[in-house]
């Protein structure tokens, strides 16, 4: 039993599940600058190894499923801590049992993953509630975002269907990163400040009726902010145009 | 410019907040080189300060009306703000916010300007320029105005997702006393018009999972009229349903009026193109007029059964106006009614309930202290305690605490293994309200003894404790609270 160190590559991840296997069994995995050693167990720093990783995709891909690959992929972009132990254990535990893995909800290995994956495709679908883009010169979208888990890959089918004919960018700020896209074809890539375009002259106005609409939609005699906070949590609003604008 | 639009959304969308219905689900479709698509699950996009849900730009196109009704704000004699869009002006409104994504698209109301067919062929100028002249592909609600003629609302139909005739009040009797220009005819025409082109178009679906499986395109389910949904006296066999384990309805448990047993009608050749591919809804007032849940809730099985409308909303009257015809200015907002009337409502739709058997002891109100479900299962003991291990898809959904996802990872689980009480918390089972109604493994895991007025008393003094949990501000709430009050939310009992 030791401790894995990992890059925190999905691949870095792959490679340390491999080690599990072959080389010795993981206590625990960790990036470099969350690990602290301790004197009852030693380390290993895994080196990222694309080989390696492969097989353990196909593996996944072939003993348990298609759906559970893309699952854990998914857990992977979440931010929990010790989330790569639960893919660990998910994983080992799928290669026993199946494709029928996933439909072991009971077991607190199989609870403990689900619960991640809720995590991240609950930010997901609020992702594609509360972006809010802005018009910039020459008609560009841009957006910023600051989700808790690294969701940005995951919504490019939305915004890209939906967007097909404009160029657009979500900023993740975060991350330091951004969706760069234009009909259909998309990447990511790093993003900061000075690469904003410059906004365009009428989007002042539309933001101000938006906000006089979010107003007068409200029925006064029905207040209810807990209901409003439960379902727009309040660490979304900073981003929001609605909740910003006064 | 914009100042003169900025004056008329907040006039327009002022007028149109009492519409209860903000949904955009029900239209699937991508973007096919315009602008937009739309998405099955329908994207609520922001809340309001009324913890309601915002999906789509919901304004009236005109709050200038002909109309007197007793309840309206927007009736011709209340002295009101009044204004229209122009329909271009409406039509870029609503695109510019549809691409920086605060909208799903447009839900197009409005009052009664010089005649409906007026009104509606506006509305329809409107619709069109969206589609054709922007190239809209997102969500569109279009109300349909009562007396609106045949070709109008058909042209409407074809560039709308989603129509919806209000029916406004639940009976004939209080629609004659606040709405006299309005007649049950006039609403129920083209209600019937859209249900009947819906299965010409074969795009009729039904509510919630209340006609999954059957067939709903056929000649039997035309609707030739006149009839109305209004709710009947109900001549039912005394004593229900013979055996309480057979829930499902019997043939004739609600009474349909004699004229929907017509004889088969041939049905025109199947018709392309999209028609309100999202179906219809309507929406009524409740406690305005003197309805009992009862009477209010048949009449929604009724829309149900026969026009087989996707949703009725129901919108808790703000006592507004002053009118000897109203109730009084000071009455409280029937909030918690509304409340109870949705989750009745949930349970004709989801959960395979009737009416009548929510009433089956002879009351014409809901319980207000508990919801419907659990009233349910305490008058009906003897089908309880369900082993949860061997109970049917349908078994399940009867028991409070279990919904739709529970009840299917339920089944899912075991097909593999059984399922151990500890594992039915994390599958999303509501424990403190399942546990009097269930078996698992063969235990029996409520606390007391198995009688009715036992298990209501802890129930009630369970939910209290959860109410003061809500609104106790000095310590977070307990995992186990938050799922309860977002299942409450969500209207899944």
């Amino acid at each position: 039993m030791r401790d894995y160190i990992y890059d925190g590559t999905f691949e870095g991840l792959l490679t340390c599940v491999y080690h599990h296997y072959y080389t010795d069994r993981a206590n625990g995995i960790f990036t470099k600058d969350n690990y602290q050693a301790n004197m009852f167990c030693s380390y290993m720093e895994v080196e990222t190894d694309p080989a390696k990783a492969q097989r353990v995709y196909d593996a996944i891909q072939n003993k348990i499923s298609d759906y559970d690959l893309r699952s854990v992929y998914r857990a992977f972009l979440s931010s929990i801590p010790g989330k790569e132990m639960i893919i660990l254990k998910y994983i080992v535990f799928g290669f026993r049992k199946g494709s029928s893995v996933s439909s072991l909800h009971g077991n607190p290995i199989v609870n403990d993953f689900q619960a991640i994956l809720k995590k991240v495709s609950v930010e997901t679908e609020r992702m594609l509630q509360f972006v809010r883009f802005s018009v910039m010169e020459g008609d560009v979208l841009y957006a910023e975002i600051e989700p808790d888990h690294d969701v940005l890959e995951l919504i490019h089918t939305h915004f890209c269907d939906r967007f097909k004919n404009e160029p657009f960018i979500i900023r993740d700020v975060g991350r330091d990163k951004a969706m760069i896209a234009y009909q259909k074809h998309w990447y990511i890539s790093s993003f900061d400040d000075d690469m904003i375009p410059a906004i365009s002259s009428e989007e002042a106005d539309y933001r101000s009726l938006w906000k006089t609409f979010f107003d007068n939609i409200a029925i006064k005699e029905r207040k209810n902010s807990r209901c409003q906070r439960q379902f727009m949590p309040e660490r979304y609003w900073k981003h929001l145009t609605e909740m910003t604008l006064y | 410019m914009e100042e003169i639009i900025m004056q008329k959304l907040k006039i327009l969308a002022d007028s149109a907040k009492y519409d209860v219905s903000c949904s955009s689900s029900g239209a699937s479709r991508h973007n096919n080189g315009r602008m937009g698509n739309a998405h099955a699950a329908g994207i609520c996009h922001s809340w309001g300060s009324d913890g309601r849900c915002i999906s789509l730009l919901k304004v009236l196109f005109t709050n200038k009306c002909e109309y007197d009704c007793e309840y309206c704000i927007n009736r011709r004699s209340n002295d009101f703000p009044r204004a229209a869009f122009e329909p271009d002006e409406l039509a870029r409104l609503t695109v510019e916010f549809y691409r920086r994504n605060y909208i799903e698209g447009l839900f197009l109301s409005s009052a009664v300007e010089i005649s409906p067919d007026h009104t509606a062929e506006k509305i329809l100028q409107c619709l069109e320029l969206l589609r054709y002249k922007y190239g809209f592909a997102g969500y569109i609600h279009a109300k349909i105005i009562p007396g609106v003629s045949q070709e109008i609302l058909h042209r409407i139909g074809l560039v709308a997702d989603r129509l919806s005739v209000n029916i406004e009040m639940p009976s004939s009797k209080s629609l004659q006393e606040l709405a006299p220009q309005k007649k049950p005819k006039q609403i129920f025409a083209p209600m019937r018009q859209i249900t009947n082109t819906l299965i010409e178009h074969n795009s009729l679906v039904g509510p919630g999972t209340m006609f999954k499986g059957q067939q709903l395109n056929t000649p039997e389910h035309y609707l030739s009229g006149p009839e109305t949904g209004f709710a009947k006296p109900v001549h039912q066999k005394a004593g229900g349903p013979k055996d309480s384990r057979d829930f499902r309805a019997p043939r004739g448990m609600f009474s349909l009026p004699e004229m929907w047993e017509q004889e088969s009608i041939q049905l025109p050749a199947q018709k392309k193109g999209s028609f309100a591919a999202a179906g219809q809804t309507t929406q009524m007032i409740i406690g305005a007029g003197g309805e009992s849940d009862k009477s209010i809730l048949t009449t929604s099985e009724n829309l149900y059964r026969a026009f087989k409308m996707k949703r009725v909303y129901y919108s808790a009257y703000i006592p507004l106006i002053k009118s000897p015809k109203l109730p009084d200015i000071h009455t409280q907002v029937p909030l918690a009614r509304e409340h109870r009337i949705y989750q009745a409502d949930w349970l004709l739709r989801f959960y395979g309930f009737t009416v009548s058997e929510l009433f089956q002891d002879g009351s014409t109100d809901l319980d207000p202290d508990l919801d419907p479900k659990v009233t349910w299962a305490i008058r009906n003991l003897d089908y309880f305690p369900l082993e949860v291990n061997t109970a049917s898809y349908e078994q399940l959904m009867r028991i409070p605490g279990i919904g739709d996802r529970s009840a299917k990872r339920i089944l899912r689980q075991r097909r593999y293994s059984a399922v151990r009480f500890d594992d039915l918390k994390k599958i999303g089972v509501v424990i403190k309200r399942a546990k009097y109604f269930i078996l698992c493994c063969g235990r029996y895991y409520g606390d007391r003894k198995f009688e009715p007025e036992v298990i209501r008393s802890s129930i009630l003094q369970m939910e209290s404790g959860l109410q003061m949990s809500m609104f106790d501000t000095s310590g977070a709430p307990s995992i186990e609270t938050s799922q309860e009050s977002q299942d409450v939310g969500r209207l899944a009992i």
